[in-house]
């Protein structure tokens, strides 16, 4: 355990909410992600960018508990939960949205966001996550289709639905795993105010992302990753400026698009 | 030593039916995407017009084996058009229900015409046998497993040496893929569908000669075959061929050593796919 | 923007699921209750005997129903039902009926427990075959244990139930059905219902949210398993004799697989509708075709894949979703 999750958070501001040590993750003789480490800070922003097959998908599958690490530790508010499972990392305050929505197809909006609230923190009682369920569908913008059937909704209110049942679960730090992919330029800035709302709630968040605009926008601070490894980290403005990053994206064909 | 020698022969000899059951199984499995549960009911139609042949019109099992091949085809064919077809884009669950209620239809039809009793085929060479050394073999048993050998030669050869057998190849690897490239993935599939059928109906001819036709007989060589393809890892069609000889070796030396053997090696069967399942699935878990 | 209108917009709250949903299933006990006191002629008796299967069917149903809920397609049910009834049929020897009754039912449920927790990492056909099998070995063992312990392939005479009253075994069976029924609506009313249904339609997405999914999967065996034990012990002490052949047949693991499927999946009301029709239909049939009258169920089971995806609820409730009981 650290010493930061001794201290009084006096500061909420520099409270650790989120700390991976050295986590690598080898599939056969492919070592998708080597030696990553970060830090993130509570209420902060953090966009994971990279060419494609840099291992951010990986990474944050190792983060939500899809994967077990090959080696490194991974810290949630403080505490060591590198060898729990995914729905104790959920109960420890960690939530996740997935790039290519998961709704439960047969169950209403509404239905699919109960079940984040109800079993995302224990104590909650069936009533009670109901009603929170129908507050977040309120928050989230998708009041007008709460008894609707998943599969009838838009790609836009899809990924609404899908943060709106990983907030259910109450979590501190939110995982979005490219939730502006296929959306159109207008609906993008929706999903962007979307995320600033989660950020003004409280909850940190952590990003994968493409589209440079976005990750501009948002992002607090940005850690780049090549080929399974952090290459830098810093603001926006420091990151695009580093002649690494710049070679690492010319490297690929799409090229830094900012 | 000679009654192991025994033993393994006769697991051996046992593994070319299975073979012939679970190659037709895993075709339906691997090329069409399809887990038939009512393989081992295509069987048991086999088995019955093997026996109707020779009890009514006195032809040998071994004659009618290739009209009982071609007309099984056909069924399973026409199969494929009127039920399997219309499931192939529905959930696995479906799929596998369908082809559990057509099994159980089948078997059903099967009791109700010709009802429970068991039938078997006279043959001249059924109480043959042939010496190999100190080894003796039971005629009948022989020749299954040359014929099932034959076959499925021929099956592999059909399978990797012509344009058919390369379609259906490429159509279980990758689906739409081969759309793409031009194959006409529905005729694909209805042949082999067909052909999972009729390999399932020769199996039955030889099960005729060997043991006896009766409605229920094919539910214990299907639950068989699945265990092989499982062992073998689904579709995989060279594996099947290993994972039967496993299983009847084994079957037989079960039979041999346990004391009895007989009533156990059942038990000892399913407890295999039952392990074999399990460990699978903890060994394929992150 | 339209959306932001939207997003001030509020819910108006809707319950749950309302009294009147009840009504239908009001009914069906109702009917099941006053069946004994109609006056049914000269044929009386044989009617309640099909009434009584019918109402062990049904539990059957329902209880395989509720394993089903969690996403676990089993065809062990007929073990289970086995093991009640070899449970009964040994433990009633040496005490009362009420007593023998629920312990056949917790050692299913305990059984069951194990076969839930390898069967864990399965699903649809290796969940299926694994299901198969486990039927096939504790068919095996059970009929290859010493004779003076389980009577081996012969079988094995059973304490009647209730003396052999007829009318009171079928009361008994009114009420075993009514308990499974309360266990499903209770089910479908807490917290179960929900994770039952997040680890059916995604798995890992249900971890994710938080769902102890090992946990609900268990549950889900021993409720469903404890049921269908109960349902083995009416059918035991009914026959007074079972055999391993038979008990632990996979018709019988068909059986209340097609009757739930047929009747409308994941629901109270569904299963119990299954039962009466398919009991109904078989027994016509019997009573014409010596052999093959379970040929209803694979027809049953072919037409309702192929044409009725919702089975008679999705009849009865025609384009309506959820809150269905």
């Amino acid at each position: 355990m650290t010493a930061v999750s001794f201290q009084p958070s006096v500061a909420s501001q520099q409270e650790v909410v989120l700390r991976a040590d050295g986590l690598s993750k080898r599939f056969g003789g492919l070592l998708a992600v080597q030696n990553v480490t970060f830090t993130q800070y509570s209420g902060e922003i953090l966009a994971v960018i990279g060419p494609n097959g840099a291992g951010k998908t990986t990474l944050l599958n190792l983060l939500s508990g899809v994967y077990r690490p090959t080696a490194g530790r991974l810290h949630l508010l403080g505490r060591d939960v590198t060898g729990e499972s995914m729905e104790a990392r959920c109960h420890a305050g960690l939530g996740r949205a997935f790039q290519i929505v998961r709704p439960f197809p047969e169950m209403t909006v509404h239905e699919n966001v109960t079940v984040g609230a109800l079993f995302g923190k224990a104590g909650v009682s069936l009533p009670e996550a109901r009603e929170r369920a129908y507050d977040l569908l309120e928050r989230t913008g998708l009041a007008a289709h709460a008894e609707k059937a998943a599969h009838e909704l838009t790609l836009l209110q899809d990924k609404r639905l899908e943060v709106a049942r990983a907030l259910a679960t109450q979590p501190r730090v939110l995982l979005l795993d490219e939730v502006m992919a296929g959306l159109r330029p207008a609906e993008a800035q929706e999903a962007v105010q979307l995320v600033r709302s989660v950020q003004g709630s409280g909850v940190s968040v952590l990003f994968i992302e493409h589209i440079m605009p976005v990750v501009r926008d948002l992002a607090d601070r940005v850690v780049v990753m090549d080929q399974g490894q952090v290459l830098a980290e810093g603001t926006y403005r420091e990151v695009t400026a580093n002649p690494q990053v710049v070679a690492a994206y010319l490297g690929t064909e799409e090229g830094l698009h900012a | 030593m000679e009654l192991f020698f025994q033993t393994l022969l006769n697991g051996l000899l046992q593994s070319g039916l299975y073979a012939l059951v679970a190659s037709g199984l895993a075709l339906a499995v691997g090329v069409v995407g399809i887990v038939n549960f009512a393989h081992g009911e295509f069987l048991m139609i086999g088995a019955f017009l093997a026996w109707g042949a020779s009890a009514y019109l006195g032809v040998d099992p071994l004659l009618s084996l290739p009209l009982v091949a071609v007309a099984v085809f056909a069924v399973g064919a026409l199969t494929y058009r009127v039920s399997i077809r219309h499931v192939l884009l529905a959930p696995e669950l479906n799929q596998m229900l369908l082809t559990f209620g057509l099994g159980i239809l089948l078997q059903n039809l099967a009791l109700m015409l010709l009802g429970g009793n068991t039938r078997t085929v006279t043959t001249p060479y059924q109480g043959s046998s042939l010496s190999l050394g100190d080894l003796s073999v039971g005629g009948p048993k022989m020749i299954a497993f040359g014929l099932a050998v034959v076959i499925l030669a021929g099956l592999y050869a059909v399978l990797y040496r012509t344009n058919l057998g390369r379609q259906m190849r490429a159509v279980a690897q990758n689906r739409r893929g081969s759309q793409l490239i031009g194959i006409d993935v529905d005729r694909v599939y209805l042949i082999a569908f067909g052909v999972s059928c009729g390999l399932a109906a020769v199996a039955g001819v030889l099960v005729a000669t060997l043991l006896f036709a009766s409605p229920t007989v094919g539910l214990v060589f299907a639950l068989k075959a699945f265990a092989i393809i499982v062992m073998a890892g689904l579709g995989n069609l060279t594996g099947v061929l290993w994972a039967s000889v496993v299983l009847g070796v084994s079957e037989a030396l079960v039979q041999t050593y346990v004391p009895g053997g007989g009533g156990w090696s059942d038990a000892v069967f399913f407890l295999l796919i039952f392990a074999t399942l399990v460990f699978r699935s903890f060994r394929g878990a992150r | 923007m339209s959306r932001a209108m939207e997003t001030s917009r509020t819910v108006t709250r809707r319950p749950d699921f309302t009294a009147r949903a009840l009504v239908p299933l009001g009914l069906f006990f109702g009917l099941a209750l006053v069946f004994p006191f109609l006056p049914l002629g000269t044929r009386a008796e044989y009617l309640l005997q099909i009434a009584f299967f019918t109402l062990v069917a049904a539990i059957l149903a329902l209880s395989w129903d509720i394993l089903a809920r969690s996403g676990q397609v089993s065809l062990a049910h007929a073990a289970f039902y086995g093991l009640g009834a070899y449970g009964f049929a040994l433990l009633g020897k040496v005490m009362p009926w009420f007593a023998a009754m629920p312990l056949a039912a917790l050692i299913a449920g305990l059984v069951s427990l194990i076969l839930g927790a390898v069967t864990l990492r399965l699903s649809g056909m290796y969940f299926a075959i694994a299901t198969l099998a486990f039927t096939e070995v504790v068919r095996t063992i059970i009929q290859n244990l010493p004779e003076s312990v389980a009577g081996g392939a012969n079988g094995l005479l059973v304490p009647a139930l209730l003396g052999g009253n007829a009318r009171a075994q079928y009361f008994l069976a009114f009420g075993v059905l009514l308990f499974t029924a309360l266990v499903s609506l209770a089910i479908r009313r807490s917290r179960l219902h929900h994770a039952f249904a997040a680890i059916r339609q995604g798995e890992e997405t249900a971890r994710v949210l938080g769902v102890s999914v090992v946990r609900y999967k268990l549950a889900a065996f021993f409720i469903s398993s404890f049921l269908a034990a109960l349902g083995g012990v009416l059918f035991a002490g009914k026959t007074f004799f079972i055999n391993p052949l038979e008990t632990f047949s996979l018709a019988n693991s068909i059986a209340p697989l097609t009757t739930s499927i047929f009747g409308g999946l994941y629901t109270t009301l569904g299963p119990m509708l299954g039962a009466t029709v398919l009991r109904v239909a078989e027994e016509l049939l019997h009573n014409s075709v010596k052999n093959g009258y379970l040929v209803v169920y694979g027809l049953v089971l072919m037409l309702t894949i192929l044409w009725l995806p919702r089975g008679l609820m999705g009849l009865l409730r025609r384009g309506k979703h959820g809150g269905e009981l």
